[in-house]
């Protein structure tokens, strides 16, 4: 059985970018990827966008992949690609398979899991209708046009307007298909303005809010999809709007969850307001030596952001097996008024600067961020308008804090009076 | 009954029912009615009152409803696919049953199905119940092959390598399950408790089947998470499940080890009748000769007893609809549950909460009646329903925790009871017809019926001296231990790379399911083989990786792999292709 420091599963840009950081300070990294190469979702992202905020350069994902990658390359850092882990164990034990070993076994110091997230399906938000091919999620689109070079149809109808559903419209649209509208329930969108922007008003798809799909005509092949408007008091669907489109794909982008099977295994509970594990500002979960970045804690807006705080985790992963991580008692941050989670969801350390993420649950315009400590304000920051779709960042300063024994911290968000 | 008094109960039931130019004609105990009815509703009604009287064998009902198309016939091709011994028509659950049975014997067996494979109609819909026969009417046919049958499923499943669970059922008696009952509310828990499992206990007694009683204290600690409104329950021990599917593409492929012929893509178009005997079937792909047919085409059993002329039942088709949960609440129950209500209703046993075979909950079935024959879409009623009406037995369950939902079309007849017989007017012809559940449980039993039909009708049936019972175990990695399965990886290493995450299927199990003897070409069919795809992300990981390496296997370019049926296209080909038509059209 091998032996490494730290056993990083995932290699996607959270799981590149926390590999760098540890093999930075000499200690032993392996990195497992259940695909054939690495960079996780990015290598299928061929638009740009990413890499504004760390690199200072408008980067395709690939590109921004293939900057990490040529890092990783450069350091030590072994490499199992085409490798899925079946099992972790609480004494870091990991159980992996592929065809070439077969099935082995690591034994690692520390782990840190990176295995990003998976797309919500059509199942999930209880579409009626029929059961017809050309129902995708827009993640598998991407896959398929991008990397397969295959075209999943050419009239289609996008439920959801979260980012990648945005993005699968302009790429359709790139490749000759007709994209008849995007449909999203909520009264707002659920992706980045610029996307709303690049990729619909710039190629004139009409986006119609409030509205979903109340039926999917087949049965062999998708023919046609009924949309309404929806009553946003009842959720019911106002029965005048009805409309039959005819089309030969449906495109679901419904939002992802955080892919935690094997933190499962590992006896993990998870967050249920993330879908993900619980963490501290170290990124270390509840188990020791066990750490969580990218989208497996939370689903991100900017891959920038994944890369920060999966370089923490790298970082943090590193201090534990050197010096160990002592925990103090843990102070929770709470999600208060309009607020729906925050990151990390307790603090245990000592660090003084601590990143908040965290997000709002409605539309605010002027609003006023305020973070609490117990009933004592520690900070107030003034924001033009906040999104559900657009992460949120605070720092909190530990000199700051009243004392040092605080029952909990609180997040909230208000219009201004 | 005689003719006489027959047509005089049926005129005097359906006397306020508006029909116009009601006819009835009585033969061999087989009612034809014709007429108009103002909507299916009405005639569906009519149908179902005659059904219930005692006598009646059959029901032909030509009522004319709004909507109402007559089905065209197609055409067949002449080339002939040979003879044999037996054709059987369908191969559900029901039609391959009856193959494997037959192939015990030494005749030669022709199975042809209409779609592109086995077990694609309601044998991969239902909720794979093999029930004790408990629920069923007494004095039915379906109650007494059900009984029959079930009792020798365990040890089919075990030569077949199927996947079979004794899980048991309970019945569970809330204060609800009298809510209909007219008699003062201080009675009803009384009679909950006593004479509603008295009855049942005796039912079970008569029919040969286990039952006992379960109080209170036993069911909680037994069933920890079921309603605190639970009175008692009443257990059937003999209760299995299996996987529908997969025992029915073991059938298949048993019988197919035993000498049996499959044509698949293969649709039944006329019969060819010589001197009142069977002669020859046509079919889409070419005729095939034989003197003993077997119809067991379920929604489709009644159209082709009609093209042979031997039209003795209507079909009314009927939906139902399950939902299936993650796998990670399966200890949420012990053995499956449903509800006893009174009054029980004569064509559902009422559905419940049942495990499959692999760690999913379903909850389900629905029972909707419908005019088309194949709609098998899940209503948003239907959803809610199913929500609204199990969630009392099992509070506490998760309900966003949904995987999936699907449907089935059952195909019941007007009398709600099996067809299992010879037909009345022409010889060699066995309809093996209105199979609803408990058809899965009955199969076995329905499959040594049509034995002795054909012994009856005159078949000289021989047992094979080198009859093999047994289907090798298909490689299934994710249920092995890891020594077993890196033995399996070191005579074929794609046993150890994982193409469907969820469900942690290998490309080894896909590639076999590919080359199996009866191949598995669409990605359903690899679906319902290995369950890649049946996961939680619902192939959203793996379709991309599947169809690829159906495309390698099988020398199809990846722009034509299709998801089940022939116009099921995945894809509409490669990029860059509609931009040159667009082009072209510019030019």
């Amino acid at each position: 059985m091998k032996h490494y420091d730290i056993v990083i599963i995932g290699g996607g840009p959270a799981g590149l970018a926390a590999a760098i950081k540890a093999a930075e300070q000499e200690t032993s990294v392996l990195i497992i990827e259940r695909s054939t190469e690495l960079g996780g979702i990015l290598p299928q992202c061929i638009h740009q966008g990413f890499g504004l905020f760390i690199l200072n350069k408008n980067l395709t994902g690939a590109e921004y992949a293939q900057h990490y990658i040529n890092q990783v390359k450069e350091h030590n850092i072994d490499i199992q690609t085409d490798t899925m882990v079946l099992e972790i164990t609480k004494d870091k034990k990991i159980i992996a398979t592929n065809k070439h070993d077969g099935l082995f076994s690591i034994q690692a110091k520390a782990i840190i899991l990176a295995m990003g997230c998976r797309e919500r399906t059509r199942s999930q938000i209880k579409l009626p209708g029929t059961r017809p091919a050309g129902i995708y999620t827009a993640g598998t689109t991407q896959r398929l046009i991008n990397i397969e070079g295959i075209m999943p149809g050419k009239k289609v109808v996008i439920l959801g307007s979260g980012d990648i559903g945005l993005i699968m419209a302009r790429r359709f649209t790139l490749e000759g298909a007709h994209v008849e509208g995007v449909y999203e329930l909520l009264p707002q969108p659920s992706g980045l303005t610029r996307n709303i922007v690049q990729c619909l008003e710039d190629y004139d798809i009409p986006l119609h809010l409030s509205h979903t799909i109340i039926d999917i005509h087949g049965p062999e092949r998708v023919k046609a999809v009924t949309i309404a408007k929806i009553n946003m008091k009842t959720m019911k669907p106002i029965p005048e709007t009805l409309r039959t489109i005819t089309c030969d794909t449906l495109i679901l982008a419904v939002g992802l969850i955080p892919e935690n099977e094997l933190t499962k295994t590992v006896g993990l509970t998870l967050d249920p307001l993330t879908n993900g594990p619980i963490i501290d500002e170290h990124m270390e979960t509840n188990e020791d030596g066990i750490f969580a970045c990218g989208n497996v804690v939370h689903v991100h807006d900017i891959v920038d952001d994944v890369t920060t705080t999966a370089e923490n985790a790298g970082t943090s992963a590193v201090q534990y097996i050197k010096h160990g991580l002592s925990h103090t008692t843990p102070i929770p941050i709470l999600p208060g008024e309009n607020i729906t989670y925050t990151i990390p969801q307790h603090l245990r350390g000592q660090t003084q600067q601590i990143p908040l993420y965290f997000r709002v649950n409605k539309v605010i315009k002027n609003a006023i961020i305020q973070l609490t400590a117990d009933n004592t304000i520690i900070t107030k920051k003034k924001e033009r308008i906040v999104k559900p779709p657009e992460m949120l960042k605070l720092t909190l300063n530990r000199e700051n804090l009243p004392t040092n024994q605080i029952k909990n911290i609180t997040i909230s968000a208000r219009p201004a009076p | 009954m005689n003719n006489k008094k027959l047509l005089k109960k049926i005129k005097r039931q359906c006397h306020s029912l508006p029909l116009k130019n009601f006819k009835v004609t009585i033969l061999n105990d087989i009612v034809t009615i014709t007429g108009k009815a103002p909507d299916y509703q009405t005639y569906l009604k009519t149908g179902l009152i005659i059904g219930k009287i005692k006598g009646v064998t059959g029901i032909i009902n030509n009522l004319i409803y709004p909507g109402y198309t007559p089905i065209e016939k197609k055409p067949g091709k002449s080339k002939s696919l040979g003879s044999a011994d037996i054709v059987i028509i369908g191969a559900g659950v029901t039609g391959c049953a009856i193959a494997q049975e037959l192939s015990k014997y030494d005749v030669s067996i022709v199975i042809v199905e209409k779609a592109e494979d086995v077990a694609c109609g309601a044998t991969k819909a239902n909720n794979a119940m093999v029930h004790s026969g408990i629920g069923e009417t007494p004095g039915t046919l379906k109650q007494h092959l059900c009984v029959k049958g079930h009792f020798k499923f365990p040890q089919l499943a075990q030569d077949l390598n199927v996947p079979y669970i004794n899980c048991g059922m309970y019945i569970i008696i809330t204060k609800d399950s009298l809510a209909q009952l007219r008699v003062p509310s201080f009675l009803k828990p009384l009679l909950a408790k006593h004479l509603i499992p008295w009855i049942i206990l005796r039912r079970g007694k008569k029919m040969g089947i286990p039952i006992k009683r379960i109080n209170k204290k036993e069911l909680l600690q037994k069933e920890p998470h079921v309603t605190p409104e639970a009175l008692l329950a009443i257990s059937s021990p003999s209760y299995g499940v299996t996987s529908p599917y997969e025992f029915t593409i073991a059938l298949a492929e048993n019988a197919i080890q035993n000498g049996v012929t499959l044509h698949l893509n293969t649709e039944v178009v006329d019969f060819i009748i010589e001197n009142k005997n069977i002669s020859k079937i046509v079919t889409t792909k070419g005729t095939i000769n034989t003197t003993f047919v077997i119809n067991a085409a379920g929604v489709d059993a009644d159209h082709l007893a009609e093209l042979a002329g031997t039209r003795e039942y209507t079909i009314h088709p009927r939906k139902g609809s399950i939902i299936l949960f993650d796998k990670e609440y399966i200890e949420t129950i012990n053995h499956n549950l449903t509800y006893f209500h009174y009054p029980t209703q004569t064509h559902t046993k009422g559905g419940g909460i049942m495990m499959t075979t692999h760690g999913n909950i379903q909850w389900g079935p629905t029972a909707i009646e419908q005019k088309q024959k194949y709609d098998t879409s899940v209503t948003q009623e239907e959803l809610q329903h199913i929500l609204n009406k199990y969630t009392h037995l099992l509070p506490t369950f998760p309900t966003s925790a949904l995987i999936t939902y699907f449907a089935g079309v059952r195909a019941p007849t007007f009398t709600e009871d099996f067809i299992i017989r010879p037909a009345h007017h022409l010889k060699g012809f066995i309809h093996a017809a209105g199979i609803q559940s408990p058809g899965l449980a009955a199969a076995p039993a329905i499959a040594e019926k049509v034995i002795d039909i054909l012994k009856q009708e005159g078949l000289d049936l021989h047992h094979k001296k080198d009859f093999n019972p047994y289907r090798p175990k298909p490689i299934r990695i994710h249920e092995l231990s890891y020594e077993e399965r890196q033995r399996h990886i070191t005579h074929n290493p794609l046993y150890g790379r994982i193409v469907c995450r969820c469900e942690h299927i290998t490309e080894g199990e896909i590639v076999d399911s590919i080359h199996r003897p009866i191949p598995a070409l669409t990605l359903d069919a690899i679906k319902r083989r290995t369950r890649a795809g049946m996961g939680r992300c619902q192939s959203g990981f793996c379709l991309p990786r599947v169809a690829k390496i159906l495309s390698r296997e099988t020398n199809t370019p990846l722009e034509n792999i299709i998801k089940n049926s022939e116009h099921s296209h995945l894809f509409i080909g490669t990029t860059k292709n509609l931009l040159k038509e667009e082009n072209n059209e510019t030019l």
